[in-house]
């Protein structure tokens, strides 16, 4: 799917998710976004970063430096409480509207 | 807290830096993994950099969304601190009017400081304008300039542009554009206007030997000449002589001057040309009435002008050695000629108006600190929310910014209003006064002060975090020890403030107390100008006085007519008006003097009866009587100071003394002192001439009028006597005696009034911050005093612990603050008059003062806590 059809709530959505379960550096959310979607998402670098930028300050991530698995070294985001309690909220939303999206394209 | 401070300072760059680092890392993992998908290094980069898609782009969207997001936060910090200062209006109102109050009070200061101390000179390129004196080892530096002097002057000098000088005496009689008025008038050379960069509104300036030619001010254009357009070229009747008017001033433009040499706020109405004559006749080097100018050429230093000088003044000297003998020249800038005796009070007032800040800054953070112990859970809250300090910090700091800018802009509308309101009460002697506006730099001014003072108040409570931090105590005392220094400081603060105003008070009322040395009571004064008729057939020294002695004589008796009236007399020169003119005298029977030396003093011309309706005692001898009149033995009076400098123990009166005429006159009696130059400054040798008898012609008369009523009621009475006399003869400058004295100390009643009102304005400030700290302090206490009394302590015991505490920062702040007092007050030496900077009755009187004060304050926490219900106090909490 071509990348600028990336809704923005969806883009953290999905940032939010792939740091459910540990913290990752830019690159590294990047290649888990798009696993997780089966290569549905390739986020680009253009969008990756200010959108981490923005949720950093919104409070939803927490960053540090560390080491890459191949030893260099780079940010890592993991996510704080807020964004874990956001990653629910808009996980749920996100289940309603896609049930309700769903039931509406189904009907005849 | 500090380091918050310093990250952002170091914030942006580090952002940026950290920015690139982690798009590097991205770049370099990316290639990497391309390599193990077997691409050759070269491709693995270049595809890296592809699916980067441009390191600027990418740099620049996160920029952009960083813009966005600090915006937004900004947006939403302020509207947090509105609604949180909403949701506690009393907080939120005394923060505000306090600051408003500091603020605005500084401000007003601070404009009047801007407009007469540090707005440049209104002319263009005003750092090069010099003012240039005659200067004398035992006369003074800023002595009058011979007319020949600055003829010489201005043809010898190779450092300025141009050298100007002016007469700043003749006045002149305006008839026929309705009731005769006297204008005042100046005389200026033709290089005048040009030297200051004059464009005038109508017309031209001078041309160097222009006769009969005037130029009007704005105002005396608009009032008397109904700001005709034509009136270029046009005839007006002065002094009984025809004048053309030549040209119209611009409407701000105005010499810029001190009190001491003409006026302050010198608005002169009618200029004319001073044409000196070349080559200048030789007693044109002996009188010295000129004030002289000089525009300094581009790039040069005064000093090397002075060096300039120096050589001119030393060929002077050689060349003229009766009249220059001794005489140096001195140049000094002309914006610090103007206001170098007022720089000390106003500075003083600024610095007293910043202490008043200071406390009123002190209390707010006392505030602050109450607010931050009452919101510690919602910060923890927010904190473990993920908010990181520097965003807590952040947020705090523009709660502070919204207090402080709410303050400023209160305190700013205040300022407008105070501003006019304080420059229609400043002193007359206060140069500039017209420059005072609120203008860009008052306003710069105002927006600094609410930033310093919302971060200054605002660094208080995380400083008071950090060390309840550090306290393992708790935080009960961290808060208490911060709480008590800024009490402490407060109470210093005030009581330097106290300090400066009782010795200012002090100075004042010596400075009443000293006796002029006549009556001031019941006395008018007017002046009126005569007209040249007056002055005709008049030659130097032939003493043909007698138009203006029947004038006198006539309207004497007029006004001794006048039911109410005690008596009535004339003078040429009223003590305390700033008018005075010395005259060259010689002794009969002492050594002559060699070629240049002479003694110099002080004369007044007065009628018969001046010292009777002056009240001025006879020590010795007699006082002039009618008699001493054009057609009699030509007679003089001393005063009390002059006795003693020139005969010692020996009796002055039936000794001779004579003018330059050749004519000796007999010394008929003492006169006491008066301080005729100002109550702070010791009566002159004087000599008082009678009308009829001076040796010059003197057209100015004043009349002093004694009266059982009040002297004011008898003005239009006095207006119609003297229209008798003479319709054509102008009469202004009414005052009462008591006006003139009252005003001759208005610049030290004025700032001793301001500094007052600041004082006991810091006094109440850090009276309520007091009560403050001890009523938070009994509050937290509570428990503790409950406690004391269930286990036995009565309700006195704890009663004087409180006041004890209060007590000992009361003392601790009072000893602060009179050595901090004992070191200022030589920096307001120079202001003070007959008391000294450390003044034991008004150090120990301010102290008592502040400590009943402080003990007042305390007095109702201190009740309440000995009132406490020792069961309700334990229930408490």
């Amino acid at each position: 799917m071509p990348e600028s059809e990336i809704l923005q709530g969806t883009l953290d959505l999905l940032i939010l998710k792939s740091l459910a379960l540990q913290p990752l550096h830019g690159m590294g959310i990047s290649r888990r976004i798009s696993q997780i979607t089966n290569g549905a998402f390739d986020v680009k670098a253009g969008s990756l970063f200010p959108a981490l930028y923005r949720m950093e300050q919104a409070g939803w991530l927490a960053s540090e430096w560390g080491e890459s698995e191949t030893r260099r070294r780079s940010k890592f985001y993991k996510l704080t409480r807020a964004g874990r309690g956001r990653l629910q909220s808009e996980a749920q939303r996100w289940e309603r509207i896609s049930l309700a999206m769903a039931s509406a394209l189904r009907a005849t | 807290m500090i380091r918050a401070l310093f990250r952002t300072l170091f914030r942006k760059q580090q952002t940026e830096q950290e920015l690139d680092d982690e798009l590097r890392s991205y770049l370099e993992l990316t290639t990497a993994e391309n390599e193990r998908r077997g691409l050759s290094p070269a491709d693995a980069a270049a595809q890296a950099h592809r699916d980067l898609g441009g390191m600027e782009q990418v740099k620049e969207s996160v920029r952009d969304v960083r813009a966005g997001v600090s915006l937004e936060i900004l947006a939403q910090d302020v509207r947090y601190a509105i609604r949180s200062l909403r949701k506690n209006p009393a907080f939120a109102t005394v923060a505000i009017l306090t600051l408003a109050l500091g603020i605005g009070a500084n401000t007003t200061i601070f404009s009047v400081v801007n407009g007469v101390l540090l707005k440049p000179l209104p002319y263009p390129d005003p750092a090069r304008l010099v003012t240039l004196w005659e200067s004398h080892p035992t006369w003074g530096p800023f002595l009058g300039v011979a007319p020949a002097n600055f003829y010489d002057w201005r043809a010898q000098n190779s450092s300025f542009d141009k050298m100007a000088a002016l007469d700043p005496y003749p006045d002149f009689i305006l008839t026929g554009a309705g009731e005769p008025r006297r204008l005042a008038g100046i005389a200026v050379t033709a290089d005048f206007f040009p030297l200051f960069g004059v464009r005038m509104a109508l017309g031209r300036g001078f041309q160097a030997t222009e006769d009969h030619a005037v130029v009007l001010s704005y105002a005396t254009w608009e009032k008397y000449f109904g700001a005709r357009p034509g009136i270029v070229g046009s005839q007006v009747r002065m002094n009984d002589d025809g004048y053309t008017v030549v040209g119209v001033l611009p409407r701000d433009f105005y010499l810029v001057s001190k009190a001491s040499d003409f006026e302050a706020r010198a608005r002169f109405e009618v200029w004319t040309n001073l044409g000196l004559a070349s080559p200048p006749p030789a007693w044109a080097r002996g009188y010295h009435p000129l004030y002289a100018f000089g525009r300094l050429k581009s790039g040069t230093s005064i000093q090397s002008a002075q060096a300039d000088l120096d050589r001119i003044a030393a060929n002077l000297r050689r060349l003229y050695p009766d009249d220059n003998k001794d005489k140096t020249i001195t140049a000094f800038p002309m914006e610090e000629h103007a206001v170098g005796n007022v720089r000390t009070a106003l500075v003083t007032l600024l610095a007293a108006v910043a202490i008043v800040l200071l406390i009123a800054c002190a209390n707010i953070a006392n505030l602050l600190l109450t607010r931050a112990a009452a919101r510690r859970q919602e910060m923890a809250l927010r904190s473990a929310l993920g908010a990181s300090r520097w965003r807590l910090a952040q947020q705090l700091l523009t709660e502070n910014g919204v207090l402080a800018l709410l303050g400023a802009t209160l305190g700013l509308a205040f300022t407008l209003w105070s501003v006019p309101a304080l420059v229609r009460h400043l002193p007359a002697d206060l140069p500039r006064t017209s420059e005072i506006a609120v203008d860009g730099r008052v306003l710069a001014f105002t927006t600094f002060l609410a930033l310093a003072t919302g971060i200054l108040f605002g660094l208080v409570p995380p400083i008071q975090s950090r060390a309840a931090r550090l306290n393992a105590r708790g935080v009960a005392s961290g808060q208490s020890r911060v709480r008590g220094a800024l009490t402490v400081g407060q109470i210093a603060l005030a009581l330097v403030l106290l300090a400066g105003a009782g010795l200012m008070t002090k100075s004042l009322r010596a400075l009443l107390r000293v006796s002029p040395g006549f009556q001031t009571a019941h006395i008018l004064t007017a002046r009126f100008s005569l007209p040249p008729r007056y002055a005709h057939g008049y030659q130097f020294g032939t003493g043909r006085h007698r138009e203006i002695s029947v004038f006198q004589r006539d309207l004497t008796d007029r006004v001794r007519a006048i039911p109410g009236v005690e008596s009535s007399a004339f003078s040429a020169y009223l003590p305390l008006s700033g008018t005075f003119n010395d005259w060259a005298f010689f002794i009969e029977g002492r050594p002559p003097k060699p070629q240049g030396v002479f003694d110099l003093t002080d004369y007044r011309p007065v009628t018969a009866g001046y010292f009777e309706t002056m009240g001025i005692p006879v020590i010795r001898g007699r006082s002039f009587t009618r008699q001493d009149d054009e057609d009699h033995p030509l007679v003089v009076m001393i005063n009390g100071a002059m006795a003693r400098k020139f005969w010692g123990g020996e009796d002055p009166v039936g000794k001779r003394l004579k003018f330059g005429d050749e004519t000796w006159r007999v010394i008929v009696g003492i006169a006491g002192d008066v301080h005729h130059q100002g109550l702070a400054s010791a009566p002159q040798p004087e000599m008082y001439v009678p009308w009829g008898q001076v040796p010059n012609v003197e057209v100015r008369p004043t009349i002093v009028v004694r009266s059982f009523v009040d002297p004011a009621s008898l003005t239009s009475a006095l207006r119609h006597a003297a229209a008798a006399v003479d319709p054509e003869v102008p009469m202004d400058q009414v005052a009462t005696m008591d006006q003139l004295v009252s005003g001759s100390v208005s610049e030290s009643r004025f700032r001793t009034a301001l500094l007052s009102a600041f004082a006991v304005l810091a006094l109440f400030v850090a009276s309520i911050g007091l009560y403050g700290v001890m009523s938070y302090l009994v509050s937290q206490r509570t428990r503790e005093f409950g406690i004391r009394m269930a286990v036995g302590a009565t309700r006195g015991s704890v009663f004087a612990m409180v006041l004890m505490h209060a007590a000992k920062l009361a003392g601790i702040g009072v000893a602060i603050g009179l050595v901090a007092a004992a070191l200022t007050g030589r920096l307001i030496a120079s202001l003070l008059y007959g008391v000294k900077p450390l003044d034991a009755a008004t150090l120990a009187g301010v102290s008592i003062l502040l400590a009943a004060v402080a003990l007042l304050a305390s007095y109702i926490p201190a009740r309440r806590a000995a009132h406490a219900d020792p069961m309700e106090s334990l229930r408490y909490e």
